[in-house]
Formats: C-alpha cells, sequence, structure tokens
C-alpha cells in the first residue's frame, strides 16, 4: 500500500490511494471463489468434481484474502482485524471467512453432506459482507452508494457461475445443460444490478473524474462483459453441439467481465469525496453566496 | 457530558497556514502530513470570483464512520466526542481512511525528512515509531483536553489545553470548546452565527462548525 | 522521546523579525536541548496588538535552525574569479583566519582612506527585508558607525519591491512611512493592491480579521484576486497601472458630483492647504511684509496670513488682491490688483477632466464601478461624528485607502499617493480615528515618534528635511553611489535615507555613467547580510554581473546563496534563536503595528549554536578589536547603536569603552538600560530578567496612532491639495541638473506637478517594451504578489514553507486567466514560458479565473541557482524579466514590479 499523501492544495475529490490492487484482488477472489462455491454444489455432478471446484473457490477467497493480508500496514497484528464485530463489516467478514474455510475443507473431505450447503450459503454471507464493505467506505462515493451491495453479489454470481461453467466443460461429468442458461440469468441480474447501481450514482451525483471512469467503461463493459457473453450463451444454447467451445468462452468472458467491474470500482473509479461549501462566507458585508462543491457533477 | 468541537470563521480565514505549521510542530508530522490544512477554493468565473479558504482535518464527527469501519477498534471515540485512534491496536488496512468522508486520515510506511534522508535534531528527537504503517491524523490535541480535566483549566479558553491550531490562528477564525455547555465559546459564536457542517448529507455530525455570516 | 519522558523542557521566549510586518512574538519549545515546537508568546497576549501570535514564517525558525545546508564554519574563496559559472572554491576556515582577513582588509582600506577617489565610501553594505536584518545582527551597527561612512548605496530590492513614493510623499504629507487604516473601527475600505493579508503580518490579519466580522467593507482593486481579494466583500479587477485613474475618478464625483455638504469642509479650510490662494505663476500668494502664504478672509472681505487666528478662510472662489509670489531660487514676483484662485478651487478645475465614465474605460472594469465606489465611501464617511479617545474628541471618519507595491512605486505612484491623501483631506479622514493612519517615520526623526517629529516648517505645513536644491546649496558630486541626495531632494538627509533612494542607480551606473555623471566605483569592502540582490532584484543577471566586479564581499552567511556565490569570505552566524539581541517593540511601526504599549522584547539563545556559527554581536565585536576602533565601537553602543541608550541622567549602565565585552554582557548592559528606561529608573533587571520574562512593556495613549491632535495643537496644516513646495524644488533640480549639463534626468523632472494629472502610465510600460520589438510581442502584463510564507526571497530553502505554501494555488507557477489561458491551448500543469524583451522564464502554468486576461502572476522570487533547497524548486520568477532602465525610473527613484511579457506553452512536463 502506498502512502497516504494527501496532494497539496487539492480540493477537488482525488484518487484514494489506500487501496490498490490487492483490495481489488480481495474483491475479485472472494466474489469468484464464493460465487464458485455456491454454484459447485449446482454444477459439480460428481463429488470428485465438487472438490475440485471447491478447492478452486476456496484458492481463489484464499489469494483475495492473501492480498488483503500483504496490503495492511501492520500485518503481524492481522489478528487484530476481529476485534470489531459489533459495526466493522471487515471483522464480519473476516469472522465468516473462518467457518467457510471450515466448512468448505468439512465437504470436500466428507465429499458432501451439509457442509456443502453450509459452505455455499457463508460463501453468501462473505460476498454480502464485501458488499457492506464497500458501502460502509463514506468517503467514497462510487462505493457508498448502496446499490453496490447487489452487484457485488450480482457480479459474484456471475464469476462464480462463469467459472463454474469453465470447469464444467473441463472436468467430465459436471455441469448440467441448464448451467449455460443460470448463467445467463445472472448476467441478467448482473445487468440490472449494474444499471440500477450506475443510474443511482447519475442521480446522487458523482466526483467528475471517477464518472469519467465509470461512464466509458460501463458502456464497454455492458457490450463487451455483458452482451458478448449473453450472446455466446444464447448461441450455444443453440448451436453448442457444433460450437462445444462457446459456453466456455462465454464463462470466461462473463469472468473476466466480473474482474474488471472490480478492479475498474476498487482500483480506479475510487475517488473521495472531496469539499463542498454549502455557502461562501461573507467578507465584511454582502450578500450570501451560493455553496460550492469543485470537481462533482452535481 | 462535553461535546467538544471547533468553529472555524470563514469570513476571518486568509489562508495563511499557520494552524497547518503549528500543527506539524505540535503533533510532530512528517513532510507532507496536515492533520490541519486551509484550503483554497476558487468559484465562479472571471470576473465574478470568490476565493474561500476553508480550514479541514479530522472533524471528529459524532458518528464516525472511520469508527464504525475499524476492524480493530483502534478508532475509538471518547465520552468528551473526541475521535481518537489507538497505534498499539490499528492494524494500517486503510479502511477508516477511506470511511473518511473528509480525507482526514494519513498512513506513512516510510520515514521522511525535510532534508534529504536523514533526520534533523528535532525530527530525530520526536520520532515515534508506533506511528509507522498505522493511521493517524487530528487528534483535538486531545492530550491537553486530558491536561485540563486534570488541573481544572478550559479548553479553548487557556491555551495551555486548547489545540495548537486554534492557539496559533492569527485571524481569529478557528475557535475550540464545549458544544453542550451553553456558555461557552463554541456555543456563544453558534448562537450568534449563521454556520454549516461540510458534508452534512451524508450523516456523520461533524465535530467542526464553519461560520459564514451572523444571524 | 516524548516531552512526557523528557528530562528538561523549557519554552524559551523570542521574537521574530524576518520580514517587516514583525515584530512577532513567540515562544520555542526546547525538550532535551532541541528545539522542537514553536508556539504563540501567550504571556504577550495583552500587550502585543496580534495577540501575542506570530505568523507562519515564525514557525519555519526550526527547520532553519537544524537545516544540514547551512554554512556552520568560517569559508574563504579560493577562485579569484567571479561570476555565476564560476566555482567560487570555497574552503573551510577557522574564525581567526576569518577575522583575520576581514580584518587586515579593513585595515588596508583604512590606511587609503575612508572615501576613495571619487568621493565614495570604500566601505559599503547591504541590508535586505526592509531594514529587518538590523534586528538580528546584535551590534554591527555600532561597528559600522565606528568605521564611519559606509555606502548603503547597493539595494537589494528597495524602489522597485517597496511603497517606494509612499514612504517619500508619505512622510511629507503626514508622517506616513508606509500607510494603513485605522482598522480597529474603519468601516469603509479601499485597497489598491495592498495585499494585506500576505503582508500586514499577524496584526493586520488579526486587526482584519475582527474587522471583517465586524462588518468592514473592504473593496481590494487589483488585477488579480490576491488573498486580500478573497477576503474582501468586492473583487475590482482593475488593469494594472491605472490606479490613478481610478482614484481620480474617485476624486471627480466627491467634487463635481456630490453636494459640498458630502465633504468635510471644516477640514479642508482649517487644517489643509485647500484655502491659500494661488498666483499666477503657479506659486502660493504671499504676503509681501511676512512672507506669509495668504488665503482670502471671508470675515473681513479681505486676505490674510494663513495663520490668521479669527479669519474665516474661502475655500473656494476668486478674489483680487496685492501679493508677492515666490518661486524657484527665490524668485519673487510682486503682483497689484492679482486675480487668483483658493488651491481647492484651481483643484476643482484640476479633476473637472476625470470623470467616472473615463476612469470605468481606462480602468477597463464594469462601467458604473468608479461613481457607485465613490459614493460609497463617502456614505460611510461619518462627515461631522466625532468620537472620544483617553477624554480627546477627535472627527470620527471611518473610511480609508490603502495602497499596496506597484501601485505605490515606479510612475504613477506620486499620483496615487497624493489621490489618496487628498480623498482622505476631502472627508477629513487624515490622521483620524476611522481613517488613513501613517505608521511609522524613518526619514523624519525621531524615528521612535511620529508626534515628536512634527514640527512647523515653513508656510504652516510640517518641516520636511528635503536635499538642498539651491544653487550654493544642492550637492552636485554625491556623497553616496545611488546619489539620493543629489537627485531625489524628498529622501532626505537621514541614516534612512541611502537606502530610500534611487538603489537601483548604483547599480546601473557601475556599469556605465551616465551623460556628465561622475564614475561609480565598486567599493573596497561590499558586507552583506540577509540579502540577495542577485536574485531579488530587478534585471538580476545585470546585478550578479555587477556583484561579481566587487573586488572583496564579506557574507555572513546562513547557507549559499547566489550573492555570497561571489563573496571572498563566508561567516556563519548564530542564527534566529542561537543568538542575543534586545529590540524596542510597541507604539506604531511598518505594516499596521499600532500598539497601545511600548518595550523591549529580546532573542536569545534557545538551543546551542550549530556548528561554529558565532553570535553576530561577538562577531562586531572582534571587527572592531582587529580593526582598532574598540572604543568608538563600545562608545556607539553606548549611545544607542544597538537600540537602546546605555545611560541619561539617572543610570548609567554604560560599557568600558576600552575593554572588549562578549555579547552577554552587552546585551546585559541594554537590558538593565531597557529596564531604566520603562521605568523610569525604578528597575534595572538585566539579561536573565529578560530571559525568563521575554519582554517589558508600558502602556501608552492611544492618541499616538493619530497625527492630527498633534498638528492641530501645533497649528500645522496637511500640506494638500497644492504642491507649491514639490513644484518648487523640481524646478530648482532641473536647472542644477541642466547647470551641470545632465539632462537624462528630465522626464523624470515632470513629476514635480503642483496638482498632478493622470497621465498614461500604462503607456510607459508599453513603450518601453515597443521599443524592443512590436506590443503584440508582449501582450500580457506580469506582475507578482507577496505570500506570507515567504519573507520575500530569504526563506525559500525552509521544506515546511514551501510545503504550506503550496496549500495555495498560485506557487512555483505562471498565473494564467482559464479563458485565455484555453485560447492559447495552454491547460493546467503544462509548462509555460514567459518572455520578456530581457529574458524568459519557465514554469508550470496555473489556471484561474481569478485573473484578468491581460495579466499573468508569479508570486514570490523563485529564481534560486545556489541556495539549497530552493533551487530545486524550479519556480519562475519575474526578478530577470524586469528591465532596470531610466525610462522607467521615477523622480523618487523607483519603478514598478511590473513588465510586458508574451507566454508560449513549451513541449514536456513542468
Amino acid at each position: 500500500m502506498s502512502d497516504i499523501k494527501i496532494p497539496p492544495g487539492r480540493v477537488t475529490p482525488w484518487h484514494q490511494t489506500n487501496w490498490d490492487w490487492r483490495a481489488a484482488g480481495n474483491f475479485i477472489g472472494g466474489g469468484t471463489g464464493t460465487g464458485l462455491l455456491f454454484f459447485a454444489t449446482l454444477a459439480a455432478g460428481s463429488v470428485d468434481n465438487y472438490r475440485i471446484m471447491a478447492l478452486v473457490a476456496l484458492a481463489c477467497i484464499g489469494v483475495g484474502l492473501t492480498c488483503v493480508w500483504a496490503e495492511i500496514g501492520r500485518p503481524f497484528r492481522a489478528i487484530n482485524v476481529y476485534f470489531h464485530p459489533q459495526t466493522s463489516w471487515m471483522t464480519r467478514e473476516a469472522i465468516v471467512a473462518a467457518p467457510l474455510f471450515l466448512c468448505a475443507l468439512a465437504a470436500v473431505w466428507f465429499g458432501g453432506g451439509l457442509f456443502v450447503g453450509t459452505a455455499a450459503l457463508l460463501g453468501v454471507l462473505f460476498l454480502y459482507c464485501q458488499g457492506r464493505i464497500l458501502h460502509a467506505a463514506k468517503g467514497i462515493p462510487a462505493w457508498r452508494e448502496p446499490k453496490i451491495v447487489s452487484l457485488i453479489l450480482a457480479t459474484g454470481f456471475v464469476e462464480g457461475a462463469g467459472l463454474a461453467t469453465m470447469l464444467a466443460a473441463l472436468l467430465p461429468g459436471a455441469g448440467p445443460r441448464w448451467l449455460a442458461a443460470v448463467l445467463l440469468g445472472a448476467l441478467i441480474l448482473r445487468r440490472l444490478a449494474w444499471t440500477v447501481y450506475f443510474k443511482a450514482l447519475e442521480k446522487s451525483g458523482l466526483p467528475k473524474k471517477a464518472m469519467e471512469v465509470l461512464r466509458p467503461f460501463g458502456a464497454k463493459f455492458e457490450m463487451l462483459g455483458q452482451l458478448a457473453p449473453e450472446i455466446l450463451i444464447v448461441i450455444g444454447i443453440f448451436y453448442g453441439a457444433v460450437l462445444p467451445g462457446l459456453t466456455f468462452v462465454a464463462g470466461l468472458v462473463a469472468l473476466a467481465a466480473g474482474w474488471w467491474l472490480k478492479y475498474t470500482i476498487v482500483a480506479r473509479a475510487a475517488y473521495n469525496q472531496g469539499y463542498a461549501l454549502p455557502s461562501l462566507p461573507v467578507r465584511g458585508q454582502g450578500e450570501v453566496m451560493p455553496g460550492v462543491k469543485p470537481g462533482w457533477t452535481k | 457530558m462535553a461535546r467538544y468541537i471547533m468553529t472555524v470563521d470563514l469570513r476571518r480565514c486568509i489562508g495563511c497556514q499557520t494552524c497547518t505549521a503549528s500543527c506539524r510542530h505540535a503533533n510532530a508530522t512528517p513532510p507532507g502530513v496536515q492533520w490541519r490544512k486551509v484550503l483554497d477554493i476558487e468559484s465562479g468565473e472571471f470576473p465574478d470570483v470568490r476565493r474561500s479558504f476553508v480550514p479541514v482535518g479530522c472533524m471528529h464527527c459524532a458518528d464516525p464512520p472511520c469508527m464504525h469501519v475499524c476492524p480493530s477498534t483502534a478508532t475509538y471515540q471518547r465520552d468528551d466526542g473526541i475521535v481518537g485512534i489507538d497505534y498499539d491496536i490499528c492494524i494500517g488496512c486503510g479502511y477508516c481512511a477511506v470511511a473518511c468522508p473528509y480525507q482526514a486520515r494519513y498512513i506513512v510506511h516510510r520515514r521522511e525528512f525535510a532534508y534529504g534522508d536523514k533526520p534533523n535534531q528535532q525530527e530525530e528527537a520526536r520520532f515515534d515509531p508506533k506511528r509507522m504503517s498505522v493511521a493517524m491524523k487530528c487528534t483535538f490535541c486531545s492530550d491537553r483536553v486530558d491536561y485540563a480535566k486534570e488541573h481544572g483549566l478550559t479548553p479553548g479558553v487557556d491555551p495551555e489545553v486548547t489545540p495548537a491550531c486554534v492557539n496559533s490562528c492569527i485571524a481569529g477564525v478557528l475557535a475550540f470548546g464545549d458544544r453542550e455547555d451553553p456558555n461557552s465559546n463554541v456555543s456563544q459564536l453558534l448562537a450568534e452565527n449563521q454556520f454549516f457542517r461540510m458534508h452534512e448529507e451524508l450523516g456523520t455530525d461533524p465535530g467542526m462548525y464553519y461560520i459564514f455570516d451572523k444571524k | 522521546m516524548s516531552a512526557a519522558t523528557a528530562k528538561s523542557v523549557r519554552k524559551v521566549p523570542q521574537y521574530c523579525y524576518q520580514c517587516v510586518a514583525g515584530p512577532d512574538l513567540l515562544t520555542v519549545k526546547v525538550v532535551d536541548g532541541v528545539a522542537t515546537e514553536v508556539e504563540p508568546n501567550f504571556a504577550a497576549c495583552g500587550v502585543h496588538p496580534g495577540a501575542g501570535k506570530c505568523c507562519v514564517k515564525a514557525y519555519g525558525i526550526i527547520q532553519k535552525t537544524y537545516n544540514p545546508n547551512r554554512v556552520l564554519q568560517p569559508m574563504k574563496r579560493s577562485n579569484p574569479k567571479k561570476g555565476r559559472h564560476e566555482d567560487p572554491g570555497f574552503e573551510p576556515i577557522g574564525w581567526d583566519e576569518a577575522f583575520e582577513i576581514v580584518a587586515n582588509k579593513l585595515n588596508e582600506v583604512r590606511a587609503k582612506g575612508l572615501v576613495d577617489e571619487v568621493g565614495y565610501p570604500r566601505v559599503a553594505a547591504s541590508f535586505g527585508g526592509g531594514g529587518t536584518p538590523t534586528y538580528y545582527m546584535g551590534t554591527f551597527p555600532a561597528f559600522l558607525s565606528a568605521w564611519g561612512p559606509v555606502d548603503f548605496s547597493f539595494g537589494s530590492g528597495q524602489g522597485v519591491k517597496c511603497y517606494h513614493s509612499e514612504h517619500l510623499y508619505g512622510e511629507l504629507w503626514h508622517r506616513a512611512f508606509t500607510v494603513a487604516a485605522d482598522t480597529p473601527s474603519c468601516e469603509y475600505m479601499l485597497s489598491f493592491g495592498a495585499n494585506l493579508e500576505a503582508s500586514s503580518g499577524v496584526v493586520g490579519a488579526w486587526r482584519h480579521g475582527q474587522a471583517r466580522a465586524r462588518g468592514l467593507k473592504r473593496v481590494q482593486l487589483e488585477p488579480h484576486n490576491s488573498v486580500t481579494g478573497a477576503a474582501s466583500a468586492e473583487w475590482v479587477p482593475i488593469k494594472p497601472k491605472t490606479d490613478p485613474a481610478f482614484l481620480y475618478g474617485l476624486i471627480h464625483v466627491m467634487l463635481h458630483e456630490q453636494p459640498r455638504t458630502r465633504l468635510d469642509v471644516e477640514f479642508l479650510r482649517g487644517h489643509t492647504g485647500s484655502p491659500y490662494l494661488i498666483g499666477p505663476n503657479g506659486f502660493y500668494l504671499r504676503d509681501p511684509a511676512t512672507r506669509k502664504p495668504l488665503l482670502w478672509d471671508l470675515k473681513r472681505n479681505a486676505p490674510a496670513p494663513f495663520d490668521a487666528a479669527d479669519a474665516e478662510p474661502a475655500l473656494e472662489g476668486r478674489f483680487t488682491l496685492d501679493a508677492i509670489e515666490v518661486g524657484a531660487d527665490g524668485e519673487e514676483w510682486l503682483h497689484r490688483n492679482v486675480e487668483a484662485e483658493t488651491a481647492f478651487s484651481r483643484l476643482i478645475a484640476h479633476m473637472q477632466p476625470y470623470t467616472p465614465e473615463w476612469a470605468d474605460k481606462l480602468c477597463d472594469i464594469r462601467p458604473g464601478t468608479v461613481r457607485r465606489i465613490a459614493n460609497e465611501y463617502l456614505d460611510h464617511a461619518r462627515i461631522g461624528e466625532t468620537v472620544e479617545i483617553e477624554g480627546v474628541t477627535l472627527p470620527f471618519r471611518p473610511v480609508a485607502i490603502a495602497l499596496g507595491k506597484t501601485v505605490t512605486n515606479g510612475w504613477g505612484g506620486y499620483e496615487c499617493c497624493w489621490a489618496r491623501t487628498l480623498i482622505a483631506c476631502l472627508v477629513g479622514g487624515l490622521e483620524v480615528p476611522g481613517g488613513t493612519l501613517g505608521t511609522t517615520v524613518r526619514l523624519n526623526r525621531p524615528a521612535t515618534s511620529r508626534q515628536a517629529s512634527v514640527k512647523m516648517g515653513e508656510d504652516g505645513f510640517m518641516f520636511y528635511p528635503m536635499n538642498p536644491t539651491g544653487k550654493d546649496s544642492w550637492r552636485k558630486d554625491p556623497a553616496v553611489r545611488n546619489a539620493h541626495s543629489t537627485l531625489v531632494p524628498l529622501s532626505a538627509n537621514s541614516p534612512w535615507s541611502t537606502a530610500l533612494g534611487p538603489t537601483h542607480l548604483a547599480w546601473m551606473f557601475r556599469k556605465e555613467s551616465p551623460k556628465n555623471w561622475p564614475k561609480v566605483s565598486a567599493p573596497d569592502v561590499w558586507f552583506c547580510y540577509r540579502t540577495n540582490p542577485s536574485i531579488s532584484f530587478w534585471d538580476t543577471q545585470a546585478i550578479v554581473e555587477r556583484v561579481a566586479e566587487f573586488p572583496f564581499i564579506v557574507a555572513f552567511a546562513y547557507t549559499r546563496d547566489e550573492t555570497n556565490h561571489m563573496a571572498d569570505v563566508l561567516l556563519p552566524e548564530c542564527t534566529d534563536i542561537e543568538s542575543t539581541q534586545l529590540l524596542r517593540v510597541g507604539g506604531t511601526k511598518f505594516m499596521e503595528q499600532f500598539w497601545d504599549h511600548e518595550g523591549y522584547v529580546l532573542r536569545q539563545p534557545a538551543v546551542a549554536p550549530q556548528g561554529q556559527s558565532r553570535d553576530f554581536t561577538d562577531i562586531a565585536t572582534e571587527l572592531a578589536s582587529r580593526t582598532g576602533l574598540l572604543t568608538e565601537y563600545n562608545e556607539a553602543i553606548n549611545r544607542g547603536a544597538a537600540g537602546v541608550v546605555l545611560s541619561n541622567h539617572h543610570w548609567d549602565f554604560k560599557l568600558d569603552p576600552q575593554k572588549k565585552h562578549d555579547a552577554a554582557t552587552i546585551w546585559d548592559h541594554a537590558c538593565r538600560a531597557a529596564s531604566a528606561e520603562l521605568t523610569d529608573g525604578k528597575e534595572t533587571d538585566g539579561l536573565d530578567w529578560y530571559k525568563e520574562k521575554g519582554l517589558r512593556t508600558r502602556p501608552i495613549s492611544r492618541l499616538t496612532w493619530y497625527l492630527f491632535p498633534e498638528l492641530k495643537k501645533q497649528g500645522i496644516r496637511f500640506e494638500m491639495p497644492f504642491q507649491e513646495r514639490l513644484f518648487r524644488i523640481g524646478i530648482e533640480l532641473g536647472r542644477r541638473l541642466h547647470e551641470n549639463g545632465i539632462d537624462w534626468w528630465d522626464t523624470q523632472l515632470t513629476e514635480y506637478q503642483s496638482l498632478p494629472p493622470c497621465k498614461d502610465f500604462p503607456g510607459v510600460w508599453e513603450k518601453d517594451a515597443a521599443a524592443h520589438g512590436t506590443l503584440a510581442d508582449y501582450p500580457f502584463w506580469l506582475v507578482t504578489s507577496r505570500s506570507m510564507q515567504y519573507a520575500w526571497g530569504s526563506n525559500v530553502g525552509i521544506q515546511l514553507m514551501d510545503e504550506v505554501g503550496g496549500n495555495l494555488r498560485g506557487h512555483g507557477g505562471v498565473v494564467i486567466n482559464t479563458q485565455r489561458a484555453r485560447e492559447l491551448g495552454i491547460a493546467e500543469g503544462d509548462l509555460v514560458e514567459v518572455r520578456s524583451y530581457l529574458k524568459s522564464t519557465q514554469g508550470p502554468a496555473i489556471l484561474r479565473q481569478g485573473i484578468r486576461p491581460d495579466t499573468l502572476l508569479m508570486i514570490g522570487q523563485f529564481d534560486h541557482w545556489v541556495t539549497p533547497y530552493a533551487k530545486d524548486m524550479k519556480a519562475p520568477s519575474m526578478n530577470g524579466l524586469v528591465p532596470m532602465n531610466l525610462a522607467l525610473t521615477d523622480a523618487t527613484g523607483s519603478a514598478a514590479d511590473l513588465v510586458r511579457v508574451g507566454v508560449k506553452k513549451l513541449e514536456g512536463v513542468a
């Protein structure tokens, strides 16, 4: 993590310097891993396949958490992350992470049973915590928008479904035929979540520079990250027999788009609040002048 | 119970940065780390231009998002409203920094010096390793407020128990005191003048009150 | 180590006088011998008019002390060649060798004679910062006093970076070396580029902050929206150098559009020269017997001397009378039945053409502004109201006008100062509560009291020590190199006069003397301290070349810099918190320093000296000893050369003149004398007492803020509006110069007008630029501005100042109007080159709405190429771009910090 140095003389929002690609890595790994853990229950088709999928999911989550550990200033005090379950979603995420790993490993070990479902549900809870972590970051307008929670959940599911689809294509006996339809459904949900999220930002206002990142990103994301995999899936449904790799590619694109989305939101659009004056001061005599909010869209 | 707040009379501020410099001294922050600073904000278009100077820093919110998000409880709120950080607990995750809508928090990982790669005598004498790689910010000079309690002094009135920035202010911009005491200097100022608080819509209930006109 | 675990924690009282806005009072916290924090001196809260606070610059003192770039031992030059591109090859030496080198040179010079073959002092000295280095150089002034004639001609900012015309005309008209509003009670103020929030220090900031909260309306007229404009109720973006037009427009409205009842007619009649009658040759009509100027007595319907006790003077009108007129060089005219007007009637006619519409257009501001502001000014003037101060009833006129640099210096400075003082007189607001006040005196004596400097002169106005212009008394051969006594009668003949002369002439004429002018020799020895003309003056590359020609330079050096780059010896003196000095404070002083107390404050060693640096007083003593001047030096100290007279009839703390005294002993004597002075001999506390307490003061009357009561007491009138005296000396000076074949000062002679007309002042700079190309090549005005974080260029090597200064937009770049920049394809941060016909400079573009489209701004002085830290800032500076020539020099010997430039975007990143 880079030093937190506030640029001198800045009054317009600037990009936060506290969470970089490593933080994005946690959201990427966590979302993909928990999503996969969830869809592994549906897509595995066999205990062995489930084991592979679950281990891949845990690896994703683990890599994400390692990224966070690598980012904190005092890594050897990491245990202190557990001290504040009352209000901190980061603590809650950490708390969920432990049983999540235990349950998932138990599910892998025992090859099924209650642990599989519990692990999937804990994964969803973990993913929800991640959404709430961003939402609670009041200093970053692109994060604190409440609709970000559903977006994080939606993209987590897409990424999980996408990766599950990819793995299903590689693992014998895995992946029911309707998995592609599930992925399509998740994509539609994500499209909806993104649209609702972005419209909410437009309505509430955003630092101009954050908007300059998100608006062009959104246009590309909707085409490449949403429409493209959606079309691939539809084609795959009809022509899958002729072009067997289509759903694999669709899964890959959906997954990559989710990572792209989170990297963009966490590491590129994270402009801070900046400063604002609701009224300008009266200097001696005169009328109160309307205020100013430098660097904002509204 | 007291709630310590700061009032900022924007009518008076001239952007001289004396508070910035005095805070750097009082809190021995390294180069570039300004717990208190004054912004220079221009608005309007030529020739109808206004320029405002706005002291900012930690607002010591009554509902501080930094505290809520802190996973380690390093960020805490005292009974008197001052928001502090326990450097021995903080893990330096930076979550508080992104949660703060006032950009008030700093984390420094490398020692930096005014000149070159060696500390001067002042920097060496005042180096505190506890502050490395943890979050830090304005404390409202809480050690002085504590001293006031022990010695029967009044923060905001007696200079030895008043935040350094307030003491240093050369234009009478900054005042400090107890919002709960209707007779305090800050309560009087707020009773006589119009004020706002920054980003109040975010629900943080900030403890810096910006005076912009008389009532 | 924290303060909680420290063995020793002390708070050491100090003062800061790094710029003219001081002194600020402060304490330095010292923990186990290390200075850690600067704080206001809370103990002085009740006596200091800025509540005992210190400005941001004082917080740089700790880094200044521990700056690793300091020169910490004496050095001598090893490379005999001097110049910007010559490595001086400084070699460390011991103090003994350093003293030996300097003393040998001084003794050698002394043996040759104190003045050279041309007649100039062989020893010269330059101190920057408006004289503030004196407050850090201990007893060095006593050494210079003991030495004999010393030439202070070589300026390092004077004229071009000061309120030059204001200093001279201000002292003439109301003992106002600088001018300030009576801010605590003022209600309406016009500020023409007076950047008070940057330059009037803690006291100014404190007083104006209070005033704004109270409701003072201040209108800032300036080409860019400075910090002062920001803190004002209104910013009027006036075109550079058109301030006289605006002021004249105000006067027109007051005289031609408003009834006389809106003016203070009684003040004009009784306390100014308005009723004086003017003869056909442009001089006062005088009583043939007494030679006193005449006015028209309405009571008797007859002429009467100006001081006739029961006369009722006519303010306006034409009258017929018998009188004499006395012109230049004693020329006289006897008039019979001559028709004459009062000075005020002349003024009315004179101001007739200057309509507000004319002024709005010339100033390039919104139509209607001049008239509106003139009327607002009158609305707030409270004509006829009084206020009681300490039992004395005084007029209350809460309106004032302040003028800033570039307004009060260079062409147009006279007209601005005249118009400002006149407007104050029109409403009776000069030197009265709420109005326009002088701060201190420098050219008149005693410097400690404006009131005491007021003496009845000729014609009912204050005495002023003009340099003579008579046939026999004019000083044909200049005594010093800038020739102030020869060319500038107004610069007077006090110890400060040389430094307030046309100091750039010394540099200019060093290169080439003009026609029929003596050669300007280089001084044999030049002392410089806290001054850096190589970067701080105008046409700085020429200054560097001249400095390099000086054969022997002794620089008291804090760090290496662009001027001591040419030095022969560097002497490291203890800096601000390492040495001792006692300073007189209180009363009234520069830059809004209006106290209700007076006394003395101590600067003392808070920490041990770094390296081998020495207390300046000890350096001065050693130099005096080695040059055989110890007795004279000690006697100078005894007389008060170190700021305190050590003895009088009631006490005697004189030093033994024969002995060498260390700094502590000298200042102990000074402290004892100061204690005695402040307590009428009751107390004699010495250095230890001041070390603990920091300062000693006593209350004084607030009436010392106002000069009007003193003039009234002595029956003296303000010399307004008619400038007969200046008109006369202008003619005489012209004759003297022409008699000696000097015609290159003729343009300057045109300034000596009794009622100055408004001229095309911007045209002076436009023509100068056009002479070196076309004006289209230089479409912008380049101006500069003070910043509170920087004491001119002298503390730019302090990281903390650089850091906190960065919070304000404008430092370190070229400020340009946003729309204009876009038209030129310039974006924020683009590297741009700004070029005058002389030179160019580069820096990043800073786009702001708050600047005129035809103006560029470079704040501060950042042209360093040697000074550590500062040289790496790569910030642009206008100092090298401003041409130094006679065409831009006004009659007082000053020019404005202003130049026409072009700007272009460069490739690359700033």
